[in-house]
């Protein structure tokens, strides 16, 4: 392999996000350990992909692949849409009641936050961070899984019998083996919530953030607040509440109650 | 201050001389100039940047070890040798995660060479910020979508409404300048 080879055929960008042959891979690495330029070349891209995935997400993305993503997650939008339609529906006839609750779903009810009693002096930040799992219905793909999809749908076999921390491997295995996948990342990331392990929740959920999947950039906001509730850090909760409103969808509504509950 | 290396292949042959007739400053040379090659290579092949700090000790160690004992064959190929002790050890380590014993830690001195705060770039990736806050928006947008969601230069041509030869030249230009950025602003430190 030479320089001008690894500019022609992508193989620097192929490296970084893993998309590369074994002998590809071995070739451009056997090159890059003698060239001082292409390794230079792939300290800057390293440091360019880690930068960039910590910003918020770009607003132009590739409508072929967007559109391909849309129609993948088509019946979890639905479901999403019905479990949050109904929890909308019991918290706006709940809002005005005297006792003040806020955001309160049915128990169980996905996506949305526990009840929250408020007291006199309102909810504490404990009360405020805690979180019901994200919905999670199986999905049917047509045509062979990849191994990695295999790994997920097994630890989500934990996940749906509650016990999170048993997900944990094999979500943290499938998000090593598939970076670029948003739903291993943010399960990966409700899992560590729900198991306590909030830091690792919180690596797991910028990073669902940094990939900019529509199905899953708003709640991914509004768990990441939910962590920084718990670690009681509210400047940083409020600013990813703030981003979880601006998707106006199904979580606007819980995340602005937070908000509210959070400035008195 | 951590420049691209400039080592040439009789520099490099000269360095595994050196350290096998016990030249410690050969050593930190030899640090300087690998560890940062198998630190890349251990965050690409495992994701993990602590595995890949560590990886980085040993590798080197082996390494040095071995060049201690003269046990490289040709002198020449002293990068293919040490590439080929770092893709054997992510193997092993990828197959046997914590099974495998830590190897001997590498001596103070050099560790110093390749310490985390080192191998991390954090000053890179600081001017990396500002190099990326000088791109334009499009330039920016075209280096998002190939790095980070991993769109190949013909999906963005179509998003952009640009040529897919056009988002190839964009990308490879962005990139050249954010490194010309850096080897400017480091070399002045």
């Amino acid at each position: 392999m030479n320089c001008q080879e690894v500019e022609e055929r992508d193989i620097l960008e192929g490296y970084l996000l893993d998309r590369l042959s074994g002998p590809e891979r071995e070739e451009f690495e056997k090159h890059y350990f003698e060239c001082g330029s292409c390794f230079s070349q792939l300290r800057t891209g390293l440091a360019l992909q880690t930068e960039l995935r910590r910003e918020p997400a770009m607003p132009v993305r590739a409508r072929c692949a967007s559109l391909r993503r849309a129609w993948l997650w088509a019946p979890a939008f639905a479901m999403i849409v019905i479990l949050c339609s109904a929890g909308l529906w019991w918290y706006s006839a709940h809002t005005h009641t005297p006792s003040q609750q806020v955001a309160v779903p049915p128990k169980g009810s996905p996506n949305v936050p526990v009840q929250v009693q408020t007291t006199p002096a309102g909810p504490s930040l404990e009360e405020l961070a805690r979180v019901e799992p994200p919905p999670y219905s199986a999905l049917v793909l047509r045509g062979a899984e990849d191994e990695s999809h295999e790994t997920f749908h097994k630890a989500m076999q934990f996940y749906v019998k509650g016990d999170y921390a048993k997900a944990i491997p094999g979500l943290r295995a499938a998000a090593e083996a598939n970076p670029q996948s948003a739903s291993f990342n943010f399960y990966l990331g409700a899992c560590y919530l729900l198991a306590g392990q909030t830091d690792p929740s919180i690596v797991s959920f910028r990073q669902t953030v940094s990939l900019g999947d529509p199905a899953y950039s708003e709640s991914a906001h509004f768990y990441l607040a939910k962590a920084y509730l718990r670690k009681r850090e509210v400047a940083r909760a409020k600013d990813e509440l703030h981003k979880t409103v601006q998707f106006h969808g199904s979580l606007e509504a819980p995340a602005a109650e937070i908000l509210r509950q959070l400035r008195n | 201050m951590d420049l691209p290396s400039a080592t040439s292949a009789g520099e490099l042959r000269g360095l595994a001389e050196r350290i096998r007739q016990g030249d410690a400053s050969a050593e930190t040379e030899l640090v300087r100039e690998f560890s940062h090659r198998i630190f890349v290579m251990g965050v690409v092949r495992t994701h993990d940047r602590e595995a890949a700090r560590e990886l980085v000790q040993d590798v080197l160690m082996a390494v040095i070890g071995a060049l201690r004992k003269g046990q490289l064959q040709d002198a020449d190929k002293l990068a293919a040798f040490v590439h080929g002790t770092a893709r054997n050890l992510i193997n092993n380590q990828l197959r046997a995660q914590s099974q495998t014993p830590p190897l001997e830690p590498l001596p103070e001195d050099l560790a110093q060479a390749c310490s985390p705060e080192r191998l991390e770039d954090a000053e890179r990736v600081g001017l990396v910020h500002q190099a990326l806050d000088r791109l334009g928006q499009d330039d920016r947008k075209i280096l998002w979508m190939t790095l980070v969601q991993g769109h190949k230069p013909g999906e963005i041509a179509a998003a952009l409404g640009l040529t897919s030869e056009v988002v190839r030249t964009r990308k490879t230009r962005a990139v050249k300048k954010v490194a010309d950025l850096i080897r400017k602003k480091l070399s002045r430190t």
